[in-house]
């Protein structure tokens, strides 16, 4: 099991919440229970043996997207208070209960189907089997948007591009979430074998999720990845770059872009979502009230939409508020197209969908 | 292992019974998602930013709970809450963001606590009269970006800027870093509005000035929550300014330097910051000017030829005051490091005993009061460093900011106890006002009577004629005796 970094997380349970304005649960909410250092002294507490972990302090804790807007003005380079909550509050050992009850269903659809969502929709698209680009395409934008994944392959065939499309795992992140380490580690060993049979070089994913997950826990949990990943804006803006995709002018001229907080804090990709907009003719960007590095979450995060869906809506619900109102919203990541759909009032466009059709009609 | 920790300062809670009949009346006044008697919402609610409260952390206690969490979405819904707890007697503590630091949100006497944090709206600006009108429980830092967005500012930057709230500044008549031009919380007030435990609810005319008889709407700066909840305020704003200009200087010694600040004061210049370092805080924040001098670093922003105009009439005194000019870079660093107080997490985790102990001193004794609360800290054993700066300037004084670190070894809290005793014994000996800016909260109480004398029976009066059950953050601004906290 992980181990708590104890100094860093006293460090937090001892800050006066310097961050409090930026967490979205807690700005959403207005509860004190999910401010930033008021989780960490729930999980200091706990790691002292001074609390209990019950239920309550249990769904307080996990009432974290693991955005990171904590990060980013935090005094503490060392401190990932997102991963320390989470470790924190995992069981060390199994017979021990560190997930609530309203994470078991999702928590059962892992184990039998290997999603979250139950049952995966069948591929559309094309795929070359042994390519050396593995399209990844995760199990949220494959549960509520199956159809992107056609839409992406003929952006691949656009420009030329073999790709191959493999029956995927859950990256195992929300099984870690939800609080069993597990499962998470055995569909990440799962994953792996599929990596090293298909023999891809490149694996490409538009989900930021999973992204940090190969990148950043797979090592952690001792496995050797056998491909480089990449993220889905960075590499189609690489074949924009090449020449390989050229973009036409399209319907929409003025779009704001909603930074989705893994490409945007843990992956540093601001700029190239926004040249890949701009590389369609015509298009103008108008900045919402807090983006970049300081976007604000959608709500998504960490499978909230799932484990805490009413907050969830909340947290989009203002995140929308920072926008013009009735803008047109691009995004890249499958939460944040799911999350801030909710409102009617905002029409939310897929990067790489508004890519294809600038590209592909 | 437990359910909730143990309480320290606990003074009394309300009967179960009680609660329960407070908490169906709550459930219909505000919904009973807002209404909570969830440990961890009890427990979150259970503490401030008092240094006491990391001591008592790390060893596992809280100081007190609450025995109801319940979060208001407007004006009406608190009338008729605060109504309700008059009628059954329950105490009512509001709750900001939780960052005072002397107690103040802590409910010490259970009851309830009145979290404001759901009411966090910007609700008009009036570009033309150069007015805000918000709501209490919005956090500063936000708050600062709405406006920035509008292209304006509030003007108002407590170091707490990031954790604290609108309701919280008013209720504990804050101070920013940029006071000196923009003004203290009071002055950027123009109105409140404000709830009353029978459940009145009224408000300030929002208008630059009134001569109708006492400002009622401005009795509640500076409440800390024993007469009412702050529901909204129209807050004065100003234009993004046009232009910013950083100068620091260091100087021989702190008496000189104050006779500068003093002169600068006199002749109308108005910078926003204005910041005086003792020889071991220039150290400390500005290694590079070594520990021998005094920093003074200022900030001056607004129109470009008012700028240029007052950098003049400071750059002249201070060189006639045998000032060293060190440049912009210091008063950058300043700018990017003035939100971090990591240190203090890191000395609590090491054992440390630390607070910050603020007071307002007139020209004349600006400079012996430093050297008093100084001389009297260092004096109490176990104490490793007493320094101070003054960073609030007027025609008329300054507001002074003494740190205190000590290692007592094992009994923090008689250690804690013995720093406050010296520092404010020194203060109210040379005639200095025992706050600045933090506030009184619950553990400063304790020098009400020194400093008010008789003018605490008119506090009391007031009290009582407002809050005639005692129910609103009972306990506080030392109109009772402490039971469980004393010097
Ligand atoms: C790191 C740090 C730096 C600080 N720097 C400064 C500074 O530069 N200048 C400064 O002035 N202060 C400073 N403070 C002190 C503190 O931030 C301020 O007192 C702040 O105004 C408190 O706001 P809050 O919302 O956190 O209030 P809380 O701590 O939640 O409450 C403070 C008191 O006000 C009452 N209260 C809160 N809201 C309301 C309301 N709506 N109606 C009625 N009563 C209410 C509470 O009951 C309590 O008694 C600092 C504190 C910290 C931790
Ligand atoms: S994450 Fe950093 S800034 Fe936020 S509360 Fe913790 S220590 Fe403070
Ligand atoms: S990671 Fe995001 S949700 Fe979690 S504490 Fe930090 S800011 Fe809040």
């Amino acid at each position: 099991m992980a181990e708590v970094n104890m100094e860093q997380l006293l460090n937090c349970a001892l800050c006066p919440n310097m961050c409090r304005c930026d967490c979205p649960v807690l700005q959403a909410l207005g509860h004190e229970k999910v401010a930033p250092a008021g989780k960490a002294r729930f999980a200091a507490m706990h790691q002292q043996d001074h609390l209990e972990l019950s239920n309550e302090i249990i769904e307080a804790i996990a009432n974290c997207l693991g955005c990171r807007g904590c990060t980013v003005l935090c005094p503490f380079p060392e401190l990932n208070l997102c991963d320390e909550l989470l470790y924190a509050r995992t069981p060390d050992s199994v017979d021990q209960s560190g997930q609530l009850p309203a994470w078991e269903p999702y928590l059962a659809n892992l184990k039998k189907y290997g999603s979250p969502y139950g049952q995966k929709p069948p591929f559309g698209g094309k795929s070359s089997r042994g390519s050396d680009v593995l399209y990844f395409v995760g199990c949220t934008a494959l549960a509520n948007h199956p159809e992107s994944v056609a839409v992406i392959g003929k952006l691949l065939q656009q420009a030329g591009v073999n790709y191959q499309l493999i029956d995927e795992d859950c990256c195992g992140y929300p099984a870690e979430t939800w609080g069993d380490p597990n499962l998470a580690h055995s569909l990440a060993a799962e994953n792996i074998r599929k990596f090293v049979e298909c023999g891809a070089k490149k694996l490409v994913t538009c989900c930021p999720e999973c992204w940090l997950i190969f990148t950043e826990r797979y090592k952690k949990w001792g496995f050797e990845l056998p491909l480089e990943i990449v993220a889905a804006p960075a590499y189609f803006l690489g074949l924009v770059k090449e020449g390989l995709l050229k973009p036409a002018a399209i319907e929409q001229t003025k779009l704001s872009y909603h930074d989705p907080c893994i490409w945007a804090r843990t992956a540093k990709l601001t700029k190239e979502p926004r040249q890949l907009l701009e590389s369609i003719p015509g298009i103008t960007i108008e900045e919402p009230l807090f983006s970049g590095e300081l976007t604000h979450c959608c709500g998504g995060g960490r499978m909230f939409q799932l484990s805490f869906p009413k907050t969830a809506e909340e947290i989009a619900k203002r995140r929308l508020s920072e926008f013009t109102v009735g803008a047109g919203i691009v995004t890249a990541c499958p939460f944040c197209r799911e999350g801030l759909s909710q409102e009617n009032n905002a029409r939310i466009i897929d990067l790489l969908e508004l890519l294809a059709n600038a590209c592909c009609s | 292992m437990h359910n909730l920790p143990q309480t320290v300062i606990q003074e009394s809670r309300v009967e179960q019974q009680t609660i329960d009949t407070f908490a169906r009346e709550a459930n219909r006044i505000v919904g009973s998602d807002q209404v909570s008697a969830n440990p961890a919402d009890l427990l979150a609610n259970s503490r401030d930013y008092w240094p006491v409260n990391n001591i008592w952390m790390i060893e596992g206690r809280v100081p007190a709970l609450p025995q109801l969490v319940v979060w208001p979405g407007n004006t009406e819904e608190i009338s008729a809450l605060l109504k309700l707890a008059t009628k059954l007697k329950v105490p009512v503590t509001p709750y900001g963001e939780g960052s005072g630091t002397l107690g103040g949100a802590i409910p010490i006497k259970g009851g309830v606590s009145l979290d404001l944090k759901r009411m966090n709206h910007l609700l008009e600006i009036d570009e033309e009269s150069l007015m805000v009108r918000v709501e209490s429980g919005l956090n500063g830092a936000l708050y600062e970006e709405l406006l920035n967005h509008a292209g304006y500012t509030g003007g108002h930057f407590p170091q707490s800027l990031r954790c604290s709230s609108i309701g919280g500044w008013l209720a504990c008549r804050a101070a920013g870093q940029f006071s000196t031009r923009y003004g203290k919380i009071e002055d950027i007030a123009v109105s409140l509005e404000a709830v009353l435990p029978d459940g009145t609810i009224f408000s300030g005319r929002s208008v630059p000035r009134t001569a109708t008889g006492p400002r009622l709407d401005h009795l509640l700066i500076g409440s800390e929550g024993i007469f009412g909840v702050i529901t909204s305020a129209t807050l004065r704003i100003w234009p993004l300014p046009e232009k910013r200009h950083l100068i620091s200087y260091t100087f021989a010694d702190l008496k000189g330097a104050l006779e500068c600040i003093r002169l600068i004061m006199r002749t109308g210049a108005r910078p926003a910051v204005v910041r005086l370092y003792d020889a071991q805080e220039t150290g400390n924040h500005f290694p590079e000017l070594g520990d021998q001098r005094c920093a003074l670093i200022l900030l001056i922003e607004g129109t470009a030829k008012i700028i240029a105009a007052e950098a003049e009439v400071i750059d002249d005194l201070a060189i006639a005051s045998g000032a060293v000019d060190c440049g912009p870079e210091h008063v950058e660093h300043w700018l990017e490091k003035r939100f971090n107080i990591s240190v203090a997490s890191m000395l609590f985790q090491k054992g440390a005993v630390l607070d910050t102990i603020e007071v307002s001193t007139n020209w004349h004794n600006a400079h012996s009061t430093y050297l008093a609360m100084q001389k009297s800290l260092l004096a109490v054993e176990g104490t490793m460093l007493a320094s101070g700066h003054y960073s609030h300037v007027y025609p008329d004084g300054a507001g002074l900011y003494m740190t205190v670190v000590g290692f007592p070894g094992s009994d923090k809290l008689a250690f804690y106890k013995r720093i406050w005793q010296a520092a404010m014994e020194a203060c109210l000996a040379q005639g200095a006002a025992i706050s600045h800016h933090h506030g009184i909260g619950l553990h400063r109480g304790q020098w009400m009577h020194e400093e008010h004398g008789s003018g605490l029976s008119v506090l009391k009066k007031i009290k009582k004629a407002l809050d005639p059950e005692n129910i609103m953050n009972p306990g506080k601004l030392g109109l009772e005796e402490g039971k469980l906290w004393q010097k």
